[in-house]
Order: C-alpha cells, then structure tokens, then sequence
C-alpha cells in the first residue's frame, strides 16, 4: 500500500493576483486518486514547530502536476510562500470526502464561490466539463485584488459571472445579486458551493426554499486531517461531523452553518 | 537487542504506543504493515453511552502545541466493540483499550463488557480527561483514584493502566495511590488544563471555554513528572507528552518510563511513532545497550 504522507517537489510558485498565489508540486500518487473536493494537508515547517499544525488546502487542479490556490493569511501561508521551484514538502493527501456528482437529470451545474472557496472548483470543472454540462460560475471577491482572472474556468467553458462588494469588477454586492443567472429547477439545476459561511448560508437559503439540491465545501481549522481529533467538527442536521473525514464536502442542505 | 517490556503479565515487543485520542482510521491511511511494527495501540477513550463531544471550537493551535476540547466523542462501548474493535484486532497489534465512566458503576459496566471481549492486552482508565465539566478528576483525588483502581482491578481480567492527570499539585500521590490500588502501570501525562483568549472579543477561542494543552510544548514537565513518580512508585510508567521524536522518547525512558505513547505529534507527523522506534533502536545499538532495562530510569542523580 501506498502511504498518505510523501514529500513532493515544488514545481512552481506565483502570486496570481495582488491576494491569491499558486503552488504547484510534483505528485503523480495524489494525481491518481484525487477526487474534486479533496484536500492535501501540508507541513508548511518541516524543520521546526512554528507553526504548529499543517495547513489544509483543497485541491485546485491536479493535472499535469497537483496545484493548490491560497492566500497569504498568516505565519503557515507566509512560509508557504517562500517555497520556490525545487523545494520539497510533506504532504500529506489526498485526504478528506470530495464532491458527489450532480444528479442523473442535472443540465445546469452552478459553482458558487466566495474568495479563495474558488479553490475546489476548477478541479471540478475539469471533470464537469467532460460531461457536457453547462457551467456556471458565481463568483464573489471583495474587491479587484481578490479577483484574477478566471481564465481556466472559461478555457473549461464556463460562465463567469462576478460581484464585488466595491463594484470594481462586475456586480456590485454580494454574489446574492447574481443568484438570477441561476436556472429554478430542482430537475436540471445542480449548486456547488465553497466560501465564507455567511455566504453558503445565503446559497442554502435560497437552493433551500427553490427546491435545489447541491454540495457544500467546509473548512475548518484542523489539526490532523485524517479524522483522529475530532477537532474540526461542525454542526450538521446529522450531528457533528468531521470536516477532514467526513467532509469537507457536505449535502448543502445537512450544513449547520453560524 | 531486547526492547521488549511487560505490564502485568502482558508482554510488549517494543516499549512505543499513541496516546489516545490521537490516532484513528488506521485501516484508509496507513500502510498497516508499518502500524503493526508498533508495540501497542490505544483506540481513542470510549464511555459507557455514546457522548457527541463538545460544540466546536474545539481545538487552537499554540506555540509548539495545541488546545484540544473534544469532549470524548465517540460511539460509547457497544457500537465500540462491535464495529470498531474487530478492525483495530485485524491490525495485529496489542490493544490497550481506553475507557472513561462518570461514575465507578459506569467504569465497572465498562469492564464487564471488555471481560467478555478476547485478545485485548490492557485496558487503559482514562481518570483524567479535563473537558467534561467534572468538579474534580478522580486522577486529582488519590482517595478516589485507589478505591476506583481496586474496585477495577477486582473485576477485570485485563491488566489495568491508570491515566494520570498533570492538574494537581503532586502527581506523585496519585501515582501511589494507583499502585496501592492495584494498578499494573500508570500512563502520565494528559493535557494540562489551558486557556486562549480571542482579545477582539474576550471570548475563550475555546467553546468549552477551557481546554487541555499538548504537544512538545509540555515535554519538559511531563519528563520531569516521570521521574519524579518513577522514584516512588515500582509499577511501570508509560511516558506521554509532546514526544516528537527519538531522543523526545529516550528522555522519557531515562527518566523512568517503560514504555512511551506519540500522542498530539501524530496529528503532525504521523510517522513520528515509527520513527521513534526506529531511533530508540539506533540509539540502543550505537550506545551498546542490550537491553531496554538498563536504560529505564537510568537517569544520573
């Protein structure tokens, strides 16, 4: 058997966008398995203990090599950041519960994601994209900086539709404001989505009271990623269940979310 | 090379374990035939009727370790033994089995059911879990401690292990007591009782408002609480807290204990018990040592 934690080599390291880097790493084990949703748990320290936990980071892309999508947030994602071509790192992955797939009878396959909750969609899209679905993506940053370009989501076919709270790109507001472009029918339509809670919240509401079913992505602070700790747990209609094991994806409708 | 050690009649073959609460799914992620190496695992503590644990937030990172305020999770001792307790014996390696009652009628319940179990090595009792809003621990009470230990020790056919809390002022006397009760060996320490403040709000970042403190961030304390309980009592000690690696370990076993348990490292490293065993291997054959024994408690004064 093959084991969980390998050290890969980074293959590439750029700031995207003035908010959001990417960090590509050679990992053909984790390219064979991953499913869209998935984590990789990575030990942004390896010689020392600060800080202490991994950092969880969801599955990006996992084509050619594995790609995962951050933000420089604090002393995990700094050092993060500091990786460059060559370097390795302990990984552990791919971890956690992906996405299931939309229902038998889904046309419309909506993606809505708030910042750096874009993550595990372009992995998704990747696969949707085989399946002749129309896509869509709702996509909310807070401003300008917090939005590049998209550009794989539409090389993949997808429709892009973006709110920022300042208006400096496309709609003014919150992604709310976009829910219009989503098609209202429970048969056909199919919600995917990973953000803020305040904004999966609206998502569920409205998938809730239009009958649409869909998945939710969690994220969690978490200390071992594999479901020993229990320490990631959230509040669903199913009691707590582990992000890390049981998630990070959820039925949008099961989500508790505060 | 000897690296085996016995707690009560069981036999070990070799002295590292994981600290319970710390090391689950064994059967997805781990390749088992290195799990199996391993001299003992403990499945996390297992109560009487299942318990949901405690509302999320439920763990803060600190400086070299960790708050945890789980609550004991878990399927309580039933769903326990039947659902989880036949793929951890398919690992084939010696079980301790951890367990927490409310109550001394709970722990003896408890017991009963384990009794009729076969093929687990020893049971562990959990005396010391600080996030259950218990006025006082059994483990900080060495009137209590003996009195539960004896009443355990009559009934079980399992050697008895009592986990020790480090909340109290001299873990020594309840180390004691334990041994005076009848314990086959004491595990040392569970987490310290901690606290993390969110300033913006004044709020514990804790739900349980407090929790307890792991990882290497409390190895210093927890070695010198081996040693100072290794030198008043005879059973054996399995040593705990923050052990990263090998020499984490030797220090551990210097200082007094039989056996050494990778708890909140696991979550960081989850090879680190591996290679633990591995170093103290390495460390026994550089140094010429043939038998563990000799390095147990081999601490000059």
């Amino acid at each position: 058997m093959e084991t969980i934690q390998n050290i890969y080599k980074v293959v590439s390291n750029e700031q995207l966008c003035p908010q959001y880097w990417r960090l590509v790493f050679d990992a053909p084990q984790i390219i064979k398995t991953v499913k869209p949703g998935q984590f990789v748990h990575i030990r942004t320290n390896e010689a020392g203990l600060e800080p202490f936990f991994r950092r969880p980071f969801s599955v990006y892309r996992a084509q050619k090599h594995v790609e995962i999508f951050y933000d420089v947030k604090g002393p995990g994602t700094k050092l993060l950041s500091l990786k460059a071509k060559g370097d390795t790192l302990d990984i552990l992955g791919p971890l956690g519960t992906g996405f299931v797939m939309p229902l038998q009878t889904t046309k419309q396959v909506v993606m809505i994601a708030g910042g750096i909750g874009v993550a595990p969609m372009l992995i998704l899209s990747d696969l949707l994209k085989t399946l002749k679905y129309e896509l869509v993506l709702i996509y909310g940053g807070r401003t300008r900086a917090h939005v590049y370009p998209l550009k794989e989501f539409k090389d993949n076919g997808v429709k892009v539709h973006i709110a920022t709270d300042d208006g400096s790109v496309g709609f003014k507001g919150r992604v709310s404001g976009l829910f219009d472009k989503i098609r209202i029918d429970p048969k056909t339509t199919f919600v995917y989505t990973c953000g803020p809670n305040p904004m999966m919240k609206a998502v569920q509401d409205f998938a809730g009271k239009n009958g649409l079913k869909g998945q939710a992505a969690c994220e969690e602070i978490m200390a071992c990623g594999l479901g020993a700790c229990l320490g990631c747990s959230i509040e669903t209609t199913k009691g707590f269940k582990t992000v890390c094991y049981d998630g990070p994806a959820f039925p949008l409708e099961e989500v508790k979310f505060h | 090379m000897k690296i085996s050690v016995n707690i009560g009649s069981t036999e070990f073959k070799n002295p590292v374990t994981v600290a319970s609460g710390t090391f689950g799914h064994a059967e997805r992620y781990f390749d088992l035939e290195e799990v199996k190496r391993l001299g003992a695992i403990v499945p996390k503590t297992v109560t009487l009727l299942a318990q949901v644990g405690n509302k999320p937030v439920r763990i803060v990172e600190t400086p070299s370790g960790m708050i945890n305020a789980i609550g004991i999770e878990n399927p309580g001792i039933d769903a326990f033994l039947a659902d989880k307790l036949p793929s951890f014996k398919k690992i084939g390696v010696p079980l301790m089995v951890s367990i927490l009652g409310h109550s001394p009628e709970q722990f003896l319940s408890i017991i009963e059911k384990i009794n009729q179990q076969e093929g687990i090595a020893a049971v562990e009792l959990n005396l010391s879990c600080p996030n259950l809003n218990h006025k006082t621990l059994v483990a900080q009470d060495p009137q209590a401690t003996e009195t539960l230990v004896k009443a355990v020790k009559a009934l079980s056919k399992y050697p008895i292990i009592t986990k020790l809390s480090p909340n109290v002022t001299d873990i020594s006397d309840i180390a004691l007591a334990a041994e005076i009760g009848g314990a086959d060996a004491v595990s040392m320490v569970n987490t310290f009782t901690a606290m993390a403040i969110d300033i913006k709000t004044r709020r514990s970042k804790i739900g349980n408002y407090t929790g307890g403190l792991s990882g290497p961030a409390i190895r210093p304390i927890a070695v010198a609480m081996v040693n100072r309980v290794y030198n008043r009592i005879k059973i054996p000690i399995i040593g705990m807290g923050g052990i990263a690696s090998a020499s984490d370990a030797l220090e551990f076993i210097i200082a007094g204990a039989s056996m050494v348990a990778v708890g909140t490292m696991n979550f960081i490293n989850p090879r680190a018990p591996l290679e633990v065993l591995e170093g103290i291997e390495a460390y026994m054959t550089e140094n010429k040592i043939d038998d563990i024994k000799d390095l147990i408690g081999s601490v000059q004064q």
